[in-house]
Parts: C-alpha cells; structure tokens; sequence
C-alpha cells in the first residue's frame, strides 16, 4: 500500500520533458523488438557457420553470397532498375508537375490521375496488366507497373514543393524576358532541388519494393531472369531456413541502401552550398 | 495579340498531352472496372454473382485482409503521432541520433528487415498467428517522420499556452497539436491502409496458415480463380481504397511534405 502510495506521488512528480519522452517508449520498445536488435543479430549470423556450432567464419557468407549467380542477377536487375527506371519516373514527374501547376492550373483535377494508382493495389489491376502486356518479352510491365504506382507520390511532394514559391519571381524573370523553360531549368529547378533529391532517393527505396509487382504479375511461378529481384532470392532461402544467406543478403543490402543515402545526402549539401 | 494566341495554343496542345498521360494513367483501373460487367460480349454482371454464388473464400480472405488493414492502420497512427511529438518537443540525449536511426529504418526496403522481423516474431513466439503480420507493421519509422516533419512548423509557444490549461501531455497532445496536423494524420493513415491492404510479402512468409493470408496473396494464385471471376474481383478488391481515396484525396496532397 505504501509503495502503491509512493508510486503515484512519484507519477505525479514526473516532469512534463520525462512525460513527453515517455510518449516515444512504445514506438522504440517495438522498433528495438522487430528492427534494431534482431537487425544487430543479423550481422552476427553472418559471419557464423551456422545456427548449431555458431563458430564464427568471418566474411566466407559474404563471398558466397557475393558469389551466387541467383544473388548477382537480383543484384543486376535493382541496379538496371535504379539507373533505367528511377531516371524515367523523377524526369516525368517534374515535367508533369511543372506542367500542372504553372501552365495547367486551371485544371487541377488532372493532377488526381497520376495519384490515384499510388493508392490502387497492384492485384487488382495485374489482370489487366497481363492482357496489356500480353506479347512483351521483356522488361516493360514492371518498368510500366513501377512508374505506375510510385510516381504519385513524386508529383505530390513536387507540386507540395511548387506552390510554396513565390509567384513574383516568375514574374521579375518574365518582365527581364526570359523564356519560360530557360526560367525552369535556372529558377524553378534549383529552387525544389531538395524536394527533387529527395524523390530520387524515395524512388530509389520504392525500386526495392517492386517485388510485389513482379511476384503478383508473374504468378506463384518463377519469373524471367530480367524480372528476377532480390526478394525472390530472399524468399526461396527463407523456404530453405537457411539463415546465413538470409543474413548477407540482408546486410549487403542494407549497405548498398545506406551508401545510396549518404551519396544523396552529400551530393545535395555540396549542390546547395 | 499575336504572342497570345500563340500561347493560347501553346497551352491546349499542352492541354491534350497532359490529358493523354492522365488518361494512359487511370485507363488499367477503367479497364479494371469495364471488364468485370462486360462478358460474351454484352454487358452483364454475372461475374459478380459466380463469385460471390461460387467462391466462398475469396470473402473469408476480404474479411482478413479488412481486419489486417484496419489494425495496422489504427495502431500505426496510435503509436506514431505520440512518438512524433515527442521528437518535437521533449529534450533528451540523443534525440538526433534516435530519429536519424527512425530516417535510416524507413529507408531500409523489406528485403533487408524480412530476417530481422522474422527473428522479432520467433523470439515473441507469435509466429503463424495473425499478430505476425500485423505487429512489426504497428512500428513502421514512416508515420513517426513525416508526422514530425509536417510539425516542424509547429512552435514551441503553442505547446507553453496549452500547458497553462492543462498538466496532462495527453490532453495537449489531442486538443492541441493533433488538430494542427489533422492533414497529415489523415495523408499518413490513408498511405499506410493502401500499403496494408496491399501487402504481399508479410502473409506469405510469416504465416503457412493458408486461412490467415489476406486477398493480395490470395489473388496472386491465380489458379484459384476461375477466369471469369478475376475482375470482378479485382473490383471489390479496389473499392475499398478506393473509397478511402474519394474521401480523403485532398488530404492525401495537402499532407504529405518535405
């Protein structure tokens, strides 16, 4: 009884900055649980045999992982995906927000019909798909289904980014007779340069989750090598158990998403300063 | 006056070209939605009746992949807009640290964070129940930084006038600063229910239990469907975030910044 006294006059002593951190607890007890501390148990598996004698081996997982064919397409096929497709979704989506909130306004609802597919989920119109793409061979569905759904997200944040500049500038730069696309590329584009580096680098992460469109277009069956990306390698060793393949993958990727950021992030304080 | 007309048609062959891409862009959904009431080459709405007469499950896996939705939405935006407030306006030792490590998380695609889940839920003992595939979802970094982002322009005065009211965070927390960023809550919670009704990877590997597989897995079999029934389905699969978008759309653009 007394401690349950003491217990509630201390709840009532807490500070309001104590009460305000305690806010975060949850969100960082589950992060800890499902990402930060099972994340530093990855590393760990890594560089062991296995799961039973755990004797530690150091980089061998990483050369055969680096080494297997199945990891080196998946490899291949997300890096052709970044440098094809992320290109083709950021330089559309600032062209098509360019057009929508300077030419275009008068016309907003156009700008909905590019949002609405990052919205739709891919299994509802991959049967559609199937017939469009009926004859390709090749890539272009899911480049198609990739522009498709992540460029929404691109031209919101872009147009967010767009009328938050000051009109009068457009109009000084008019008024000195400057071309409409020399004010583009020297005025509007440096001015959302942020918001552009920022698109990239989401496309880049969206360019990973492309999975689930492949998966759902191709069936339960396995893909064309072209469409072959690393979740599927990751889920066929996930069938296997077989956690140290799991484990190099895991962080190599991890490393290849983070080496991405921090170009990003260094290329956009050098082009701002 | 010349310069002006030029402009003028400048601005409708523009028009039209916008137009097109805008068509090119709803034409699958439109497609979608034509297919399934246009069978033998009439208009009819059998489809719906074969799959709603016929395909028992194809209900049962709507029904999960509603429940999933629904949890995971709710408990994100229960978790999330406190854990962004406390960023904001609670001091502690290495705040900066923690929401990097938040940006770095939710950059990080589901491929480098499927082990570690899996590790999560296998440590939980909750692995094949429902929970496995809601839980990790409940602590997605994305609602906690844009939440914060988008309080950025919040100001601390705000926060000192309201304690002048109250000593309760919570009641500060829901009277004061959620309304601020109503928008964004809104723009967040739709993101995450289109994200978890469309999920894919997280049924198939953290449940063998076929019956707790929600409808984006259940679809991709496509041999459990008889053809005709395929986009009638596809239909009712989309109406749901499809609602959501009518309803929330203006939020959906507002809410969302960098």
């Amino acid at each position: 009884m007394l401690s349950m006294n003491r217990l509630k006059q201390k709840k009532k002593t807490l500070s309001w900055n104590t009460r305000s951190k305690l806010l975060l607890l949850p969100s960082l007890i589950g992060s800890i649980i499902f990402f930060f501390w099972p994340y530093i148990r990855v590393l760990y598996y890594s560089v062991i045999d296995n799961q039973f004698s755990r004797k530690i081996v150091g980089l061998s997982n990483y050369m055969k992982t680096l080494s297997n064919p199945y990891f080196q397409l998946a490899m291949k096929n997300s890096l052709l995906l970044i440098l094809i497709g992320v290109p083709i979704i950021v330089i559309l989506a600032i062209v098509i927000s360019l057009l929508i909130t300077y030419q275009l306004y008068k016309f907003p609802r156009l700008r909905d019909a590019f949002i609405l597919p990052m919205l739709i989920p891919t299994a509802s119109i991959v049967v559609i798909w199937q017939i469009l793409f009926e004859r390709s061979t090749s890539v272009m569905p899911i480049y198609a289904l990739f522009v498709w759904k992540y460029i929404g997200i691109c031209i919101i944040l872009l147009t967010a980014a767009l009328t938050t500049i000051d009109r009068e500038v457009y109009e000084a730069a008019k008024i000195d007779g400057a071309k409409i696309g020399t004010i583009y590329r020297k005025i509007t584009v440096p001015m959302i340069a942020p918001t552009i580096f920022f698109i990239v680098l989401l496309s880049i992460v969206n360019s990973f989750k492309i999975f689930k469109e492949s998966y759902l277009y191709y069936g339960n069956k396995y893909p064309p090598n072209h469409s072959y990306t690393l979740q599927y390698y990751m889920n066929n060793n996930f069938l296997k158990f077989d956690y140290q393949a799991l484990a190099t993958s895991s962080i190599l990727t991890s490393f290849l998403v983070l080496l991405i950021v921090v170009i990003g992030l260094r290329t956009q304080r050098r082009f701002q300063s | 006056m010349r310069e002006e007309k030029r402009r003028g048609v400048k601005n409708i062959l523009l028009f039209i070209l916008v137009l097109i891409l805008a068509l090119i862009f709803v034409f699958p959904v439109i497609l979608t939605v034509l297919g399934s009431i246009y069978n033998d080459n009439r208009l009819s709405i059998d489809g719906y009746y074969q799959l709603l007469l016929n395909c028992f499950p194809f209900f049962g896996f709507f029904w999960n992949s509603a429940i999933y939705t629904v949890a995971i939405t709710g408990g994100v935006l229960l978790i999330s807009i406190p854990a962004a407030f406390s960023f904001k306006f609670a001091r502690f030792k290495g705040k900066k640290i923690t929401f990097l490590i938040y940006i770095i998380n939710m950059m990080m695609p589901f491929q480098v964070m499927v082990l570690p889940n899996y590790i999560g839920l296998r440590d939980l003992g909750i692995i094949n129940t429902p929970w496995a595939i809601i839980l990790p979802m409940f602590f997605s970094p994305f609602g906690v930084v844009v939440t914060h982002q988008y309080m950025r322009e919040l100001d601390s005065s705000l926060i000192e006038a309201a304690r002048l009211e109250t000593n309760s965070v919570f009641k500060v927390l829901i009277n004061c600063v959620i309304p601020q960023v109503k928008v964004c809550i809104v723009a967040v919670g739709l993101f995450v229910f289109a994200d978890a009704w469309n999920m894919v990877e997280q049924p198939l590997l953290y449940v063998n239990d076929d019956k707790l597989r929600n409808l984006s897995a259940f679809i991709a079999n496509t041999e459990n469907f008889d053809p005709a029934v395929m986009l009638p389905a596809s239909v009712i699969f989309l109406i749901p975030v499809f609602l959501c978008y009518l309803l929330f759309h203006e939020e959906l653009k507002e809410g969302l910044k960098v």
